[in-house]
């Protein structure tokens, strides 16, 4: 068993600093109402827009190397990895611990994307560029690990960390089994960290994360009962750990129709009802309805609670949330996608 | 009526209860202030703009410590209790 680092516990004023910050830089975040807008615009235009926020610096960095969309893709990226970096360096005890270890999927992230860069066959300069060093591994340590020549060298540099069980599923032959066991660990890790604190807001950032899981798992039994896949297959891709994860697993396998009308009841069936039929054509749009619930109960969380963690996951939800409503609306400009697919896919909470 | 009493003592009593006035009322709008402090730092370091508004609610505590050093100013100067001590 790897060593747990164990927070001091400290009183809610030790959150002040950082729910502070965060809120401030909350009404920084891109408004709603400019997703819309941004889907008129042409690149350009998105990257002078973006260029009047805060991401100015990154893009004034990175255009010399980049332009159009590669140039939004990596500036929000970087951003973003800039951002999550200062809240976890600018916090102490318990608040940074949480937020280090909520950082982690970051590092799940980049693993998969060192693995998966290597298993095609991507130079490192490829690799590095799809690198967001926003966890615990740092960007010096991510080039090193790019420049490794195969990926059983990289899953050897991961020997004696937590990593190292979820990396020897490598078979060799497909990745699969190995980024969900990446996934599971990560969700592992975190519920016995959280439940390593004593504080309320530990308790509640457990709670999210148990929700955030059910959601996860919610999406993939829409895809995979939608697609009529054997129960014994969904259930093994289950995230193990959410609060609803007996009665989810129950539903996989189960005819469509038999399985909306499961979900009804659930405290996330207001927010896709309309929308959930048999008839369904996109799951997507059932992702980013579920995904939109996910940061409006994050932040209704941290209603509860001010002066907890939950501001900062609420905030560090909504930031990742922007940055792939960014992405995903340059992208399917780029693809040259219908404004109203890309516009469905756009998570507004 | 002849109270028995030390002028001194009481003078004494009176002195420690209006330095407990003030210096309770301190250590309570302390209290109360480490919080938005820190908040308000919090705030100013993403938001410059923020500190005015930021030190008016950081003082709102402050106000408190005014009230202990009014009852302290009173125990001290206002009000006269040895009027009634007749000592023997």
């Amino acid at each position: 068993m790897p060593v747990l680092r164990l927070p001091k516990f400290g009183s809610p004023v030790k959150y002040a600093y950082i729910t502070g910050r965060v809120r401030a830089l909350k009404t920084k975040l891109v408004p709603a109402e400019m997703y819309a807008r941004m889907m008129n615009m042409d690149m350009s235009e998105i990257a002078r827009y973006l260029e009047e926020t805060q991401y100015k610096d990154e893009i004034d960095a990175l255009s010399k190397d980049y332009s159009g969309v590669e140039l939004i893709e990596h500036a929000t990226f970087a951003n973003m990895a800039k951002t999550f970096r200062k809240l976890e360096e600018v916090s102490i005890d318990e608040p940074s611990f949480l937020i280090l270890e909520y950082l982690r999927r970051w590092d799940v992230w980049n693993i998969k994307t060192l693995l998966r860069g290597k298993f095609y066959g991507a130079t490192d300069t490829e690799i590095v560029k799809h690198l967001v060093p926003a966890g615990e591994l740092s960007s010096e340590r991510l080039n090193e690990l790019a420049k490794k020549d195969s990926i059983t060298d990289i899953i050897s540099a991961f020997d004696g960390t937590d990593y190292s069980s979820a990396l020897a599923q490598y078979d060799g032959k497909n990745l699969a089994s190995l980024e969900n066991a990446l996934d599971k660990l990560y969700y592992f890790r975190m519920e016995r960290a959280v439940g390593g604190t004593l504080s309320v807001g530990g308790g509640l950032l457990l709670k999210y994360v148990r929700r955030e899981v059910d959601i996860r798992n919610l999406i993939t039994l829409f895809r995979m009962n939608k697609a009529g896949i054997d129960a014994a297959v969904i259930q093994e891709n289950l995230i193990p750990g959410g609060k609803l994860h007996d009665e989810l697993s129950r539903m996989a396998g189960q005819p469509f129709g038999e399985f909306l009308r499961a979900l009804e009841g659930y405290p996330f069936w207001s927010s896709i009802s309309d929308i959930a039929s048999v008839d369904l054509d996109a799951v997507s749009r059932i992702e980013a309805r579920l995904r939109a619930y996910l940061i409006r109960y994050a932040w209704a969380l941290s209603n509860y609670h001010p002066l907890s963690i939950l501001p900062v996951l609420g905030y560090m939800v909504s930031k990742e949330t922007e940055v792939s409503n960014i992405r995903k609306i340059v992208r399917g400009k780029e693809a040259g996608l219908p404004a109203e697919l890309v516009e469905e896919q756009v998570v507004v909470a | 009526m002849a109270v028995v009493a030390d002028a001194g003592t009481l003078y004494g009593l009176l002195a420690v209860g209006a330095g407990l006035a003030t210096g309770l009322a301190g250590i309570g709008a302390g209290m109360g202030e480490q919080g938005i402090g820190a908040a308000v730092v919090g705030v100013v370091a993403e938001e410059p703009g923020f500190l005015g508004k930021g030190l008016f609610l950081m003082l709102l505590p402050e106000t408190l410590i005014i009230f202990g050093l009014a009852v302290s100013l009173i125990l001290m100067f206002a009000w006269t209790p040895f009027s009634g001590i007749v000592t023997p």
